[in-house]
C-alpha cells in the first residue's frame, strides 16, 4: 500500500512536468471523446429530424395496377393496414397520412421543379416545430390552397407571401392537371440534402391527384422510439405479408430495400394491389458513412495521441530515472527487489495516465454539457444534425473506458523500457550513478 | 563468532583503456557485535570494501562470506533478500526518500520483506527507533525540513528497522560538522552496545576513529594496520 503512496507522491514531485504530460493525455482524450460523443448522436439526430420531416419511421405505400396495366400509388382501404399495426402491438406514437406529387411550379414566366407533399396539418402539429419559417406563418395554411415553399424555390421564382402560383402535375392516372396555390409561408432550406419539399394541404393535393378525400398515398408510422424501427418493420412485414401482397424487402450492396421495391414495381408482372413497406433507415444508411468517417478520424487522432504519449512518457521516464537513480540505488540497497522498483515507477506512470485520461473525459463531459445548453437555432444547415437546435452528444461508456485502458496500457509500455533498465542496474552503480544514466 | 570474512578480495574498475586496482587483496574478519572503523584517505578503497561487504557490488577476485555464506554465487534475488534481512545501510549523503516523512522513511525497509509485522507492533517499534535517535518531535516531517545531523539520525533508525545483524555506514559523518559527526558515531556506538548490532563505518577523519573498538587502516587498496581494542562479548 505504501508503494501506492510513494508513486502518487512521486507524480506530485515535478508538478509542472506531470501537469504537462497529464495535460497532453487529457487533451487528446478530450478531443477523441468529443468527436465520439458527436458521432454517437449524429445518426440519431439526423434520423429524428428526418422522421419529423417525413412524418414517420416506418412507411406503408399502396400501389395499384389499373386495367390498362398502369401502376398508381394510393391507399384505398386502410383498415387492414391499421388493424395489423394494432394487432401486432407496433408501438406507434402517431400515424400520418400523406399524398405527394412532383410537379412544375410556374410564376410570372419562371418555373421550377418541386416535390409537393400534402399534409393534414391538424394531425401533424409537430411538423410546425421542425419546419423553420423565414417568412409568413402556419396560420396561412388554413387556406385550402395554401403552400409553404422553401427559401430556395421562393428565391428562384421571386414569389412573396400571398402570391398565387400554378403547379402543373400528373394525376395518379397520369393525366395532366394544374392547380393554383397561394404562398402561405417560406421555409428555411438547409440545402444539405437537395431542395426540401413544399408543403400543402392533403385535401387539396388529393383533389389534384384525383384521389378521394379519405384516400392518401403513404401511411407513416411514428414510433415511440426511433431505435425500434428496424425490428418493428420486420415484425410488421411478416404480419402484413400474411394478409396483403407486399413487395419484397431485401437489401443488397447496390440497393437499399426501398430502391429494390421500386424496381420490382416496374419489372415484375403483377396484378391488383401491393404494398411497399420501408423505413427511414433505408434512406439514411448512406449517412452512416459520415459516422464511420468520424469514428475513423477519432481512431487516427487516438493513434497520434498514443505515439505522442509513448515518446513523451519514454523521455520523461528516462529523465525521472536519471533524477532518481540514487534513490533507486538506495531502495535496492535496502532490499527492494527489481520488481519493486518497476512497480513504483509503473504505478507512477499509471497514475499519470489515469489522471490525465479521467481529467480528459471529465473536461469533455463539461464541454459537451456546455455546448448542449446553447441554442444554435434552426436556421442553420447544421440544425439537421441537432435536436431542435441543440447539439447533443452520446457517449458509450464501454468505448470511453476502452480508450482509458488503451492509453493506460500504452503509457505503461512506454514507461516500462526505462524503468526496467533502471531496475536491472547493479545497486552500486545506481547509488553512485555510474554508467547507464550518467549524462 | 565471525560474521563477515573477506579472503584475498580484490576489486578492479575499468577506467577508459586502463584498469584501476581499487582493492588489491584484502583479508580480514569481523566478529558479531564489532564496532569497526575502516579508515584511510580518500581513494584508499573504503567505499569499495563497504560495497562488497554490503553486497551491492561483487569482488573481482576473492571471497566475501557473510554468516558463513559466500555471496558471489547468489542470484540477484537472493542477494537482495540477504541485504534486506541481514544488512542495514547508512550513507554519506543520507539518501532518505524525499517523499516520505521521518516515520515513513524508517518504516520503508519493513515494507520490502516477506515477513509482515502486525500494524500495532510495527508502529511501536518505529516509534521506539524514532525515540532512540531523538526525533520524536520530527516524526511527521519530510527530510528537506531536517538538518544534516537529523537526517543521518533518521538514516540510522532506518538502517535498524529490520533488526539487521550488520549496519554499514560509508563515511556517515563526511557531510556533517565535527561535533554532529561525533555525536552520530556515539549514537551508533550506543546502539551497538544496546542491540549488539555489528557496525562498520568508514571514515577519512582520524579524529573520530578512536570511538571504534576495531580499526582497519587502508592505503591504496591495501590494509596497512589492524588494531583491536576491545573484543565484544557474545
Ligand atoms: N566506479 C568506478 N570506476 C572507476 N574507478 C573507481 C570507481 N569507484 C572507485 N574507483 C576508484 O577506486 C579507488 C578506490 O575508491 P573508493 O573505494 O571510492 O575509495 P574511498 O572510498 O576510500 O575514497 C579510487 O582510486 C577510485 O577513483
Ligand atoms: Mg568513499
Amino acid at each position: 500500500m505504501k508503494i501506492f503512496i510513494i508513486a502518487l507522491r512521486n507524480v506530485n514531485r515535478q508538478k509542472k512536468r506531470s501537469f504537462l504530460l497529464g495535460g497532453a493525455i487529457a487533451f487528446g482524450i478530450m478531443i477523441v471523446t468529443l468527436i465520439n460523443g458527436f458521432a454517437g448522436s449524429f445518426m440519431e439526430n439526423v434520423a429524428d429530424n428526418f422522421s419529423q420531416l417525413f412524418a414517420g419511421h416506418i412507411f406503408i405505400e399502396g400501389v395499384e395496377k389499373t386495367e390498362e396495366g398502369k401502376s398508381i400509388a394510393l391507399v384505398r382501404d386502410e383498415t387492414i393496414l391499421l388493424e395489423t399495426v394494432r394487432e401486432e402491438g407496433i408501438p406507434v406514437q402517431y400515424i400520418n397520412k400523406r399524398s405527394a406529387f412532383g410537379g412544375t411550379v410556374f410564376f410570372q414566366g419562371k418555373s421550377v421543379q418541386q416535390q409537393v407533399v400534402g399534409i393534414s396539418w391538424d394531425e401533424e402539429e409537430f411538423l410546425k416545430d421542425r419546419l423553420h419559417l423565414v417568412d409568413g406563418g402556419f396560420e396561412n395554411m388554413e387556406l385550402k390552397k395554401g403552400i409553404i415553399l422553401s427559401q430556395n424555390v421562393a428565391a428562384k421564382l421571386k414569389v412573396e407571401i400571398n402570391d398565387t402560383i400554378d403547379i402543373r402535375l400528373r394525376t395518379v392516372f397520369g393525366q395532366l392537371n394544374v392547380g393554383d396555390f397561394v404562398v402561405a409561408a417560406i421555409s428555411y432550406d438547409p440545402g444539405l440534402f437537395g431542395s426540401i419539399s413544399a408543403y400543402a394541404n392533403l385535401e387539396y393535393v388529393n383533389e389534384l391527384l384525383t384521389l378521394a378525400p379519405w384516400e392518401y398515398q403513404t401511411l407513416g408510422l411514428f414510433l415511440d422510439d426511433i431505435r425500434l424501427m428496424d425490428v418493428e418493420v420486420q415484425r410488421l412485414y411478416q404480419a402484413l405479408g400474411e394478409k396483403v401482397e407486399l413487395f419484397e424487402r431485401k437489401e443488397t450492396v447496390e440497393e437499399n430495400p426501398f430502391m429494390a421495391m421500386m424496381r420490382q414495381g416496374e419489372e415484375e408482372e403483377w396484378e391488383g394491389i401491393r404494398y411497399r413497406l420501408f423505413t427511414l433507415n433505408d434512406f439514411l444508411k448512406e449517412l452512416e458513412q459520415i459516422v464511420i468517417t468520424l469514428n475513423i478520424a477519432s481512431v487516427v487522432i487516438l493513434l497520434v495521441l498514443l505515439v505522442i504519449i509513448m515518446v513523451g512518457i519514454t523521455n520523461t521516464f528516462r529523465m525521472i530515472m536519471y533524477e532518481r537513480i540514487k534513490e533507486i540505488g538506495t531502495m535496492r540497497a535496502l532490499g527492494m527487489q527489481q520488481g519493486g522498483v518497476k512497480s513504483i515507477f509503473l504505478l507512477e506512470a499509471l497514475f499519470l495516465s489515469l489522471g490525465g485520461a479521467i481529467t480528459g473525459l471529465f473536461t469533455a463531459g463539461i464541454i459537451m454539457f456546455g455546448l448542449s445548453k446553447i441554442y444554435w437555432g434552426l436556421g442553420t444547415p447544421l440544425s439537421l444534425l441537432m435536436k431542435n437546435g441543440y447539439l447533443t452528444f452520446s457517449i458509450q461508456t464501454g468505448q470511453a473506458l476502452m480508450y482509458v485502458i488503451i492509453v493506460a496500457l500504452f503509457t505503461l509500455a512506454a514507461a516500462y523500457i526505462p524503468t526496467r533498465k533502471a531496475a536491472k542496474m547493479k545497486p552500486v552503480e545506481a547509488l553512485y550513478n555510474i554508467g547507464t544514466f550518467r549524462r | 563468532m565471525s560474521i563477515i570474512q573477506l579472503t584475498d578480495v580484490t576489486k578492479d574498475y575499468p577506467l577508459g583503456k586502463t584498469t584501476v586496482h581499487a582493492v588489491k587483496g584484502v583479508t580480514f574478519e569481523i566478529i558479531e557485535g564489532d564496532f569497526i572503523s575502516i579508515a584511510g584517505p580518500s581513494g584508499s578503497g573504503k567505499s569499495t570494501i563497504l560495497n562488497l561487504i554490503g553486497c551491492i557490488d561483487t569482488p573481482t577476485e576473492g571471497m566475501v562470506t557473510i554468516n558463513g555464506e559466500t555471496t558471489s554465487g547468489l542470484k540477484d534475488r537472493e542477494i537482495t533478500r540477504l541485504r534486506h534481512n541481514v544488512l542495514g545501510f547508512i550513507f554519506q549523503s543520507f539518501n532518505l526518500i524525499p517523499v516520505l516523512n521521518v516515520f515513513e522513511n524508517i518504516e520503508f525497509p519493513l515494507l520490502l520483506g516477506e515477513e509482515r509485522m502486525g500494524k500495532k507492533e510495527k508502529g511501536e517499534w518505529i516509534d521506539y527507533l524514532v525515540e532512540e535517535v531523538g526525533l520524536t518531535e520530527w516524526k511527521k516531517h519530510r527530510p528537506n525540513e531536517l538538518s544534516g545531523g537529523q537526517r543521518q539520525r533518521v538514516a540510522i533508525a532506518r538502517a535498524l528497522a529490520t533488526r539487521p545483524q550488520i549496519v554499514l555506514a560509508d563515511e556517515p559523518t563526511a557531510n556533517l560538522d565535527s561535533t554532529t559527526g561525533e555525536s552520530i558515531i556515539e549514537l551508533m556506538k550506543k546502539i551497538n552496545r544496546e542491540m549488539n548490532t555489528t557496525f562498520i563505518f568508514s571514515t577519512h577523519d582520524m579524529s573520530i576513529i578512536h570511538i571504534a573498538d576495531h580499526i582497519i587502516q587502508l592505503r591504496d587498496g591495501l590494509i596497512i594496520s589492524e588494531e583491536r581494542r576491545e573484543i565484544p562479548v557474545s
